[in-house]
């Protein structure tokens, strides 16, 4: 078993944080690893956990009636995937399949949540760095969607 | 104003004294169809609170000129950059139809959000969720855009599907 805290502290997605509240986020995290195909999460499911990809792939999708599983969106190293186990109502708007090997850590969303409603200051903490992160995201898809309309169709 | 705060689903469950923090830096504003509220890359100062209208948000594409990615109609709210670093709006917002808003001064209130944590707290948790919303509706988008081939996200055709107002909420039932 790897360090969590320690591994946790060198992630982007923590820096800054006090010890005691990394203390609090490592007791929710496992590191896990997941096969090519693997399916995380199906849109509609409850949204209990989260995760930060350490390496490989994650393809969101959504499951279109008639047309099956349509690709939305690739999360890749470094980033965080999952927030909907932070907003009501708890569920996944997307589903989520490993796209190659992937090593993440993967964290409780549910007792993360207790956390924060115990420790204001935890979620207050948690909050401002996922909205940085949508913050980021937005800007990037939105990059995405003038690319989508640049080179529309065909185009592979 | 107050009043008019927190009649507003965005500030439900405030209480009186935030409502007057933020009464503070507010005032009322309305646009012509048509009119553009804010542009992308432009300081991101203020906050909008939609009482009656439609809005549209763009993004320019050089291929195709505007695309609308989401709607944002009366009893929502229209800009969340000004709380969220670097404080700049990632799109245009127009009026589709005669809008009429209640304009927050994005620097007042994160003046009053310093003075008052639990005020700080209680936009940026309700912001998060706008934001949340936004990066649906934007994937949404992209599957309108990418069409139905599920292997290549790639569109169906030499063009992109015509979009409708209220197509990509349409879409959204649809799938979940």
């Amino acid at each position: 078993m790897i360090d969590v805290t320690a591994a946790l502290t060198a992630h982007p997605f923590f820096h800054g944080m006090s010890e005691d509240h990394l203390a609090v986020i490592a007791e929710a995290a496992s590191d896990v690893t997941f096969p090519a195909g693997h399916r995380l999460f199906e849109d509609g499911g409850g949204a209990n956990r989260f995760w930060l990809i350490q390496s490989g792939q994650v393809a969101l999708d959504v499951h279109v009636p008639g047309e099956g599983r349509v690709r939305i969106d690739t999360i890749g190293m470094g980033e965080l995937l999952g927030w909907s186990w932070l907003f009501p109502p708890y569920e996944w708007a997307f589903g989520a399949v490993a796209a190659s090997p992937v090593e993440a850590f993967e964290f409780d969303g549910q007792a993360v949540r207790a956390s924060c409603a115990a420790d204001p200051a935890l979620e207050l903490e948690v909050t401002q760095r996922v909205a940085r992160v949508l913050a980021k995201r937005l800007q990037s898809t939105r990059a995405k969607l003038i690319g989508a309309s640049i080179h529309p169709v065909g185009t592979r | 104003m107050e009043d008019v705060l927190g009649g507003h689903p965005f500030f439900a469950g405030l209480g009186a004294d935030a409502l007057r923090l933020m009464a503070g830096c507010a005032s009322n504003a309305h646009f012509a169809a048509g009119d553009y509220i804010f542009s992308e890359g432009a300081e991101a100062n203020c906050f909008y609170v939609i009482r009656h209208g439609r809005v549209a948000l763009e993004i320019n594409s050089p291929a195709r000129g505007p695309l609308i990615i989401d709607t944002i109609d009366g009893g929502e709210v229209l800009g969340w950059s000004w709380l969220v670093p670097p404080y700049r709006y990632f799109s245009d917002a127009r009026a589709v139809t005669p809008v009429s808003a209640t304009v927050l001064d994005g620097t007042c209130l994160r003046g009053k959000c310093e003075e008052d944590a639990e005020l700080g707290y209680q936009l940026l948790k309700r912001v998060a969720a706008v934001m949340y919303q936004r990066m649906q509706s934007a994937r949404i988008r992209m599957l309108d855009l990418y069409g139905s081939d599920p292997a290549a996200m790639v569109p169906p055709g030499s063009d992109l599907r015509p979009w409708l107002p209220g197509s990509s909420a349409r879409r959204m039932n649809r799938i979940t």
